[in-house]
């Protein structure tokens, strides 16, 4: 398939608004059954894109972004799985696009380390976004989520044009690649999961003293117990929420009570002592 | 962090109500939730970004400014169509003024339970419902299908969205009033459900885990810790790193440190980590990850059981032996 300069610049466009929109903005546009027919277009066969992004939906509806957990990238898998349905001219059914979006994974899987690369540097600007907060810098928070909006969209509109010159064989190097190096995306993957403690730590340092202890005790006792029980687990933190909010007003209408009866008794013993 | 947050504002006078355009704004501005989306503080800085409009329009003094986009960076993840909830509250009680550290507690109490909501109703009922039936005249070669995807998820996702943002501060502004006349109170109870909610994030969130096996046959020493107590690493890691931050640690530098453990961890296989790398066959690889030193055997998956086809073509077989051996046998219904 030839490719002319028009065509890889607009692929890249895609790859360039889809990284951004599978988290910002309308969150929609990167699902497979609207990304590929935009391909589709841009390599000549739009048809064929409509019915790739179709069948590659399907396949979607079982991996959604859920509780933060990061499925095989959508957006270089639904694009992917177009530039080799075009390229490979295969028939427009749903049978006919099974074998693209074989081929499409190695790059949805390159997709995600684009994803977790991207978090994982970004922790690291919160100390630049906690400096423009003590200089009241509105236009720094700005910049920063612009940083990462550009940073995941050049990555992914790279990625994007690399699959459409590199094809398949560039697919089989990426295989290859992350193969033989797995325990470094592993480890960002591990290291990932844990930065959130950091998160979890500074607002445990707002909040807690002595005494919340075993407040924060209860709360992880709870949401374990809700979350290993098939029916309460994807309520969890709602329901743990129930129970905080109990004791959170119990507490403070305790408290309320606690200090008007003190006034009360003040002002009795008050009284009491100007009678005599 | 040099910068230390102030309990209260300086400016203690309630700022004017917020009017409908400014709060429109932060409706569309609450699509950028999770432009710097990051495994420390996840939406932190794309929810400072939002809701900058109506905290511009309430801190007119600079040193409250300074404060409210400091606290406003605290660790942050909802769901990103259901954040104006969250923000019509937060930005009622910035409004009145309401204790610092109160508004920190509320924020991610109110944040933390919208996720699984969200999901619920986002990512497993109007994306597969929707996804499903225009999928299918998609595979017609409909173009049709995106179409209808596209107006239809977008225009449940802004309804839902301005009308959160309305409803959350019109009913914040009211509630608020009530609760700051016992503020030493309200803080206390703020900071009961804060920190409740953020033992229930660590045991919910918390995923690290070990992958090590030892001995012969295999013990899998994460199973171990799990018999201790569910969640072990995740409390003990989040414990100490509050210890570490108390000590004056930065951020940064606990960052780095688990980039480092994390990495070096996972080249001697101690840490569980998913590489989704796969093999020439298209296989997952064994345990999630190669590791660089591999000094213990994982085991191998235990084979899959039989199926029922299995299982009877097998019997099936032995029928037909016995048969053949001249044994008068045959095969119920």
């Amino acid at each position: 398939m030839e490719i002319t300069i028009i065509q890889a610049i607009l692929v890249f466009v895609v790859g360039f608004i889809m990284g951004i929109d599978q988290f910002s903005f309308l969150e929609s546009l990167y699902q497979p059954i609207v990304t590929c027919p935009i391909v589709g277009a841009i390599l000549g066969n739009f048809e064929l894109g409509v019915v790739v992004g179709g069948a590659y939906q399907l396949v979607q509806i079982g991996s959604m972004p859920i509780g933060g957990a990061q499925p095989p990238n959508a957006i270089l898998g639904g694009i992917m799985a177009t530039v080799f349905a075009v390229s490979l001219n295969l028939e427009a059914t749903a049978d006919g696009v099974g074998t693209a979006m074989g081929l499409a994974i190695p790059f949805a899987v390159f997709g995600q380390y684009a994803v977790t690369l991207t978090f994982t540097i970004m922790s690291g600007m919160m100390a630049k976004a906690d400096e423009c907060a003590e200089r009241a810098d509105t236009k720094g928070i700005r910049n920063i989520n612009f940083i990462e909006m550009g940073i995941l969209g050049v990555l992914f509109g790279l990625l994007a044009v690399a699959g459409l010159y590199g094809g398949s064989v560039l697919g089989d190097l990426l295989k290859d690649w992350s193969y033989r190096y797995s325990w470094v995306m592993a480890g960002l993957d591990a290291a990932g999961g844990a930065m959130k403690f950091v998160g979890f730590a500074i607002l445990m340092k707002v909040m807690m003293s002595r005494e919340m202890w075993g407040f924060l005790l209860a709360g992880f006792v709870l949401s374990l117990l809700c979350s290993a029980n098939a029916t309460t687990a994807g309520a969890t933190l709602i329901l743990c929420a129930f129970v905080g909010v109990a004791i959170a007003i119990y507490d403070f209408t305790a408290n309320v009570k606690i200090r008007e009866n003190a006034g009360m008794c003040a002002s009795n013993m008050g009284g009491d002592s100007d009678g005599i | 962090m040099a910068y230390n947050i102030p309990e209260k504002y300086q400016d203690l006078t309630p700022a004017p109500r917020l009017d409908n355009k400014t709060l429109n704004k932060m409706v569309w501005m609450s699509c950028f939730l999770q432009a710097s989306f990051n495994y420390e503080r996840m939406q932190a800085c794309g929810w400072l970004w939002g809701i900058l409009p109506g905290l511009k329009k309430i801190h007119t003094n600079k040193e409250d400014l300074k404060a409210s986009m400091a606290h406003n960076l605290d660790f942050l993840n909802t769901h990103p169509f259901l954040v104006t909830f969250v923000m019509g509250i937060v930005l009622s009680m910035e409004q009145n003024k309401t204790d610092i550290q109160t508004i920190r507690s509320v924020r991610i109490s109110a944040a933390a339970p919208l996720g699984g909501i969200g999901d619920a109703l986002f990512w497993l009922s109007l994306v597969p419902i929707l996804a499903g039936l225009t999928a299918n005249l998609a595979m017609d070669g409909n173009i049709l299908g995106a179409i209808l995807f596209l107006i239809g998820f977008n225009a449940v996702q802004f309804l839902i969205r301005w009308w959160l943002m309305h409803w959350s501060y019109g009913m914040g502004t009211k509630a608020i009033t009530m609760l700051t006349s016992n503020a030493k109170e309200f803080t206390r109870a703020a900071s009961i459900l804060g920190v409740f909610i953020v033992g229930a994030l660590i045991a919910n969130y918390g995923s690290t885990s070990l992958r090590i096996y030892v001995g012969d046959p295999a013990i899998n020493i994460q199973g171990l810790l799990d018999g201790i107590l569910p969640k072990l690493l995740p409390l003990l890691i989040t414990i100490g790193l509050y210890m570490l931050i108390k000590k004056g640690w930065t951020p940064v530098k606990c960052i780095l440190t688990i980039l480092v453990v994390g990495i070096v961890g996972c080249a001697f296989g101690i840490w569980a980590g998913d590489s989704k790398a796969m093999d020439a066959d298209g296989n997952t690889l064994l345990g999630g990850y190669t590791p660089l030193v591999e000094w213990y055997e994982y085991p191998a998956p235990a084979p899959a059981e039989k199926t029922g086809q299995q299982a009877y073509d097998a019997l099936e077989q032995i029928v037909i032996d016995l048969q053949g051996a001249g044994v008068d046998v045959s095969l119920g219904e």
